[in-house]
C-alpha cells in the first residue's frame, strides 16, 4: 500500500475538527470544508465534532484505504497536544505516521480571533492549503532507537536528591549522587523542626542520608561537582571534577596501600588545626577549622581540607599518624562515567535580603534571616538551641517575622514570585517562640496567610489559637534604638486602617529564595532551560512537571520552583520514576527529524559544525575527501545547520526546502506551482 | 525610641503628635475581658469580613463588626468603647450564624457594650430604654396604634407580657435593681442635663 502510494500522485485527505465550539464557534466549518475540495491534491475532504475521539479516528483509518490517502491533514488544535493521537490513527490506517500534517486552528486562530469569524475563516483557509503543500510532499520516515546505558545520575544531594537516587537505585538502576558540599543532606539538614508535624528535620533526614551511604547501588560521590556533560539520552558522557579534599577515606588510603588507614572521623586533627574560619552550615555563627566538618551527622564521616585557608603546618598530619588519612598535597581528578539519564536537584538558596535596604539585614543586630533562626533554635545549633539577640546576647521577648521578605516583589530588586514555604515555616518560628521562650510574644507581619497543604491551616489556627498576633501589613521599614538596639517596625494595618510601629527585641525576615550560584552553569552544561525567573524550566508546566525539554534530564526539588519538603520528595520520586522508565525499556526512539549530509554537494568546509548547539555534526573523510557527517542520535533537528549551509547539502528531513518553499508557494500563490 | 525632638509648646506636641498604634499604649487586658464576658474567641479571627457582610446595619451606616473584633485583638479598648458605632449592632445573630471561625461576633459587641456601660460610655436613648423596661417590662411598650392594629388581625389589644400582666413588673424590676442598671442609667442621664 505504501509503496504503492509512493509512486502516485499525492492524494490527500482533510480532515477539520469542531472541537465543540471551540473551533467552529469562531470559523465556519461548512465554508472550509467546501474550500478545501478545491486545494489541488486534496482526494477526500470531512468534518467531525471531535476528531480526538474514537470515531474520528476511525474516519482517518479508513479513508486511507478507501481512497488510497497519500497524506492526511487534520485542521484541529496544536500538534503538541495531538499530533501522536493521529498519527497513530494514520498508521493504523497504513499509512506511514510522518505523512501525517497538523493544521492548527485552534490556539493560533479560532482562540485568538474569536470575534472575527469571517477574518477566522480565512486564515483557516491558508493554513490548510498550506498543510495540504507539505502533505503532498511528506515522505516515508522511520524512527531509530538507541541502546540506554543502565545506570543513571542525580546531581545534587539535598532531600530531593537523596530521594531520588534512593528510588532510582532501588528499582535496581546503579545511581551515581553527586554532591558538591562534603556532606549529603542540603538545606533540610539545616532545619531545626518541619511544619506542620514539628517533626526534628535531622531525625526524620538521617535514616535517609545513612540509607544513602550503605545502598549497593549508589555511588555517592560528595565534593564533586560536574565539569562536562556530552552525549544524549540513553548515553551521556559525564565527567566529573572531584575537588581535592585532602583526606582519604578508608578505601583510598587502601588503594594507596595504607592497610587500616584513611580518616575514621576521629576529629583529631580538627583539635589541632591552628586555622578558624566561619562554618557557612552555621550560616556563619559558629566557627570551624581549616579541617573540617559541618556538623555532627554528617554523611560520609570524612573531613575535609579547605585549602583556601589551610597554612599547611602539618599539625593535622603528624596527628592523623598512621592512619595516613590527610594528604595535603591532593589535587583534584576528573573521572568520566557514562549514564542513560540524569536528574538535576540542585537546590536554591536565599535571596540576599540586605539588598531590601528598609529591613536593615545586615546593618541592624538584631534583624536575622530565617535560615540564622533555624540555627539559633536549633539544640544542635551554636547557642544550642536558646535563642538570643546578637546584639548582646539576652533573649527576645517580643519577636517580629516579616513575611514576603523579597517574594512577591516586581521592583527587579526582590522577586516576583511567592516563595511558598515562607508562610508555613514563619508559623512554626511563631511556634517555637512560644514554646521556647515563657511569655515570649510573636508577631507575623503578613500580607496573605498561604497555607494550602495538608493539615496547613489546621496548623495556622494552632499558631493563631496559641496568640501569636498577626498583622496584615507588608513592614515598609524597620528603624533601629540606637540604645537598646531593638526594632519599630513600621506598617499599616490594613484591616484596621492605621499605621503601626511596633517596638520588637529581634526581627526575623523570611527572605525569598532564589536559584544558586551554580545553577546557571549546571543549566548550560545539561542543555536545559530555565523560566524567566531563573528556575528551570520543566517539560510542561502541567503534564511535564519532572522533565525537561532535553531527553533524558529531569528535575526534583526547588531548582524548579520553589516547593516545601512534601512537594520536593514527590517531586523527586516523579523524577525518579520517569527517569528509570527508558533504563527499564532498554532502548530509546529517537524523532528522525534530523539533518542529512547530501555528500555530492557538501564542499567539506566544516562551517555547520560550530553552528551546531548540540555537537552534532563532525567532518569526515569519505572517498578522498571531507564531508560533514551527523550523529543521528545527538542531532534534534532545530535547523541551524540546513539553514547556514551555503551550498544548500543539508537536508532536513520531515522540514526539507521543497516541503518549506511549497508551504510558502501555497500561501502566497494559492497553491498553485 | 529615644526623643530627641520636641516642640516648645506642649498643645502643639499633642496635637501634632503620630497616630502610630503602639502595642505598649494598648490596653492588656481588654482582649481577655472580652472574651471572658463574650466566652467566644475573637482572638482567632481572620478577618474575612463574612459578619460585615452579613450585617443589616453595616449598608446604612459606618458600623463595621469586622473592625470591632480587630480592635479586641489589639487591645484598643479606647477606640472600641468610645466608637458611637458600637451601639448599631441590633443583635440579629447573622453573623454569627455565618462566622467560618465559629466566633459569636455579636456577642463581642455585647462584651463590648458591657465594659462600656462600666465606663459610662452609653448612648442616651439606651438608658431611655432602661427607663422603659423598668416602668412597662418592654423597651418599646404598647401604644395605642399598636393595640388597634392587634385588634384588627383579631388579636387581644394587650399581649402575653407585662402588657397585660402588669404584676409582672416588680420582678423586673427586681432584677434590674440587682444589677444597679437602672440607678445607672438615671445617674448618667441626670449629668448630662
Amino acid at each position: 500500500m505504501v509503496d504503492e502510494a509512493k509512486s502516485q500522485k499525492p492524494r490527500v485527505g482533510v480532515y477539520i475538527c469542531h472541537c465543540g465550539t471551540n473551533i467552529a464557534g469562531s470559523i465556519d466549518i461548512k465554508e472550509l470544508e467546501e474550500f478545501s475540495k478545491g486545494i489541488p491534491n486534496v482526494v477526500r475532504v470531512d468534518e467531525y465534532q471531535y476528531m480526538c475521539s474514537t470515531p474520528g479516528q476511525k474516519k482517518i483509518e479508513e479513508d486511507i484505504k478507501e481512497y488510497n490517502l497519500t497524506g492526511v491533514v487534520v485542521a484541529a488544535c496544536s500538534p503538541r497536544l495531538h499530533e501522536p493521537t493521529f498519527r497513530t490513527a494514520s498508521k493504523e490506517g497504513g499509512l506511514n505516521p510522518f505523512r501525517f500534517e497538523m493544521a492548527n486552528i485552534r490556539e493560533q486562530n479560532s482562540w485568538v480571533h474569536m470575534h472575527d469569524r469571517q477574518g477566522a475563516t480565512d486564515k483557516a483557509k491558508d493554513a490548510l492549503k498550506m498543510a495540504v503543500a507539505k502533505a503532498s510532499l511528506l515522505e516515508d520516515l522511520y524512527p531509530k532507537s538507541v541502546p540506554v546505558e543502565h545506570t543513571a545520575m542525580v546531581v545534587g544531594a539535598g532531600v530531593g536528591g537523596i530521594q531520588a537516587a534512593l528510588d532510582l537505585a532501588s528499582s535496581g538502576i546503579k545511581t551515581y549522587l553527586i554532591e558538591k558540599s562534603p556532606t549529603i543532606g542540603g538545606r533540610m539538614s539545616q532545619l531545626d523542626k518541619t511544619f506542620p508535624t514539628l517533626d526534628c528535620s535531622q531525625c526524620i533526614l538521617t535514616p535517609k542520608m545513612v540509607d544513602i551511604d550503605r545502598h549497593p547501588n549508589i555511588e555517592l560521590m560528595t565534593y564533586t561537582e560536574v565539569e562536562k556533560v556530552e552525549g544524549y539520552i540513553g548515553n551521556f558522557d559525564i565527567t566529573l571534577r572531584k575537588k581535592a579534599r585532602g583526606v582519604l577515606t578508608p578505601a583510598e588510603a587502601e588503594a594507596r596501600g595504607i592497610v587500616g588507614g584513611g580518616c575514621n572521623g576521629c576529629g583529631d586533627c580538627e583539635g589541632v588545626c591552628p586555622v578558624i574560619k566561619p562554618n557557612p552550615f552555621e550560616m556563619g555563627m559558629a566557627p570551624r577549622k581549616a579541617i573540617y566538618i559541618y556538623h555532627a551527622q554528617v554523611v560520609p564521616l570524612i573531613y575535609t581540607v579547605d585549602f583556601d585557608s589551610c597554612v599547611k603546618c602539618n599539625l593535622c598530619v603528624d596527628i592523623c599518624g598512621d592512619k595516613k588519612a590527610i594528604d595535603l598535597e591532593m589535587q583534584d581528578e576528573f573521572v568520566t562515567v557514562k549514564v542513560g539519564t540524569a536528574v538535576l536537584a540542585v537546590g536554591y538558596e536565599l535571596f540576599p535580603v540586605e539588598k531590601k535596604t528598609e529591613w536593615g539585614y545586615k546593618r541592624y543586630d538584631n534583624v536575622i534571616n530565617a535560615l540564622e533562626f533555624e540555627r539559633l533554635i536549633c539544640a544542635s545549633g551554636p547557642t544550642g538551641g536558646k535563642v538570643i539577640r546578637p546584639s548582646d546576647g539576652e533573649t527576645p521577648k517580643r519577636v517580629g517575622f516579616v513575611l514576603c521578605a523579597g517574594s512577591r516583589d516586581n521592583t527587579g530588586i526582590g522577586k516576583p514570585y511567592c516563595s511558598r514555604f515562607c508562610c508555613m515555616y514563619s508559623l512554626k518560628h511563631a511556634h517555637q517562640i512560644h514554646e521556647k521562650i515563657p511569655g515570649a510574644q510573636p508577631y507575623i507581619f503578613y500580607m496573605d496567610i498561604r497555607s494550602f497543604g495538608k493539615m496547613y491551616e489546621e496548623f495556622y489556627y494552632r499558631i493563631q489559637d496559641e496568640g501569636a498576633k498577626f498583622i496584615r501589613g507588608r513592614v515598609a521599614k524597620i528603624e533601629e534604638d540606637p540604645i537598646t538596639k531593638n526594632l519599630h517596625v513600621i506598617t499599616e494595618d490594613t484591616l484596621l486602617g492605621q499605621p503601626v510601629d511596633i517596638e520588637l527585641d529581634m526581627v526575623v525576615l523570611a527572605s525569598a529564595v532564589q536559584p544558586t550560584a551554580e545553577t546557571t552553569h549546571v543549566r548550560n552544561l545539561f542543555g536545559i532551560s530555565c523560566s524567566g525567573d531563573g528556575w528551570l524550566l520543566e517539560g510542561h508546566p502541567k503534564l511535564n512537571p519532572c522533565g525537561t525539554t532535553t531527553a533524558g534530564v529531569f528535575l526534583a526539588g526547588v531548582c524548579q520552583g520553589p516547593k516545601d519538603i512534601p512537594d520536593t520528595v514527590a517531586q523527586a520520586e516523579g523524577a525518579a520514576a520517569a527517569a528509570s522508565i527508558p533504563i527499564h525499556v532498554g532502548e530509546v526512539e529517537l524523532e528522525p527529524y534530523f539533518a542529512m549530509c547530501i555528500e555530492e554537494k557538501c564542499a567539506g568546509c566544516g562551517m555547520c559544525i560550530d553552528q551546531c548547539p548540540y555537537s552534532a555534526l563532525a567532518l569526515v573523510e569519505k572517498d578522498g575527501r571531507e564531508v560533514m557527517q551527523v550523529t543521528e542520535a545527538k542531532c534534534k533537528g532545530c535547523g541551524t545547520c540546513g539553514g547556514f549551509c551555503p551550498g544548500g547539502a543539508i537536508w532536513m528531513q520531515h522540514f526539507s526546502t521543497p516541503q518549506i518553499v511549497a508551504q510558502i508557494d501555497a500561501f502566497l500563490l494559492g497553491g498553485e506551482q | 525610641m529615644a526623643k530627641a525632638k520636641g516642640y516648645s509648646d506642649e498643645t502643639l506636641s499633642v496635637r501634632l503628635a503620630d497616630r502610630y498604634y503602639r502595642p505598649e499604649e494598648s490596653s492588656d487586658d481588654f482582649l481577655e475581658n472580652v472574651e471572658k464576658i463574650s466566652m467566644t474567641i475573637p482572638h482567632m479571627c481572620y478577618q474575612c469580613g463574612t459578619c460585615t457582610g452579613s450585617c443589616p446595619s453595616a449598608p446604612r451606616s459606618s458600623y463595621r463588626i469586622r473592625k470591632f473584633v480587630r480592635r479586641a485583638v489589639l487591645g484598643l479598648e479606647n477606640d472600641a468603647l468610645t466608637d458611637p458605632d458600637l451601639w448599631l449592632c441590633t443583635t440579629c445573630y447573622s453573623c454569627t450564624d455565618r462566622c467560618p471561625r465559629d466566633i459569636a461576633p455579636t456577642d463581642v459587641i455585647m462584651a463590648m457594650r458591657n465594659l462600656a456601660f462600666k465606663r459610662e460610655i452609653v448612648p442616651r436613648n439606651f438608658l431611655n430604654t432602661v427607663q422603659f423596661i423598668y416602668k412597662t417590662g418592654h423597651g418599646v411598650p404598647n401604644n395605642d396604634v399598636n393595640r388597634a392594629a392587634r385588634v384588627r388581625l383579631g388579636l387581644e389589644a394587650e399581649p402575653e407580657t407585662t402588657a397585660k400582666y402588669p404584676d409582672f413588673i416588680p420582678g423586673i424590676q427586681k432584677i434590674l435593681d440587682h444589677y444597679g442598671l437602672k440607678d445607672k442609667a438615671d445617674e448618667i442621664l441626670a449629668e448630662g442635663q
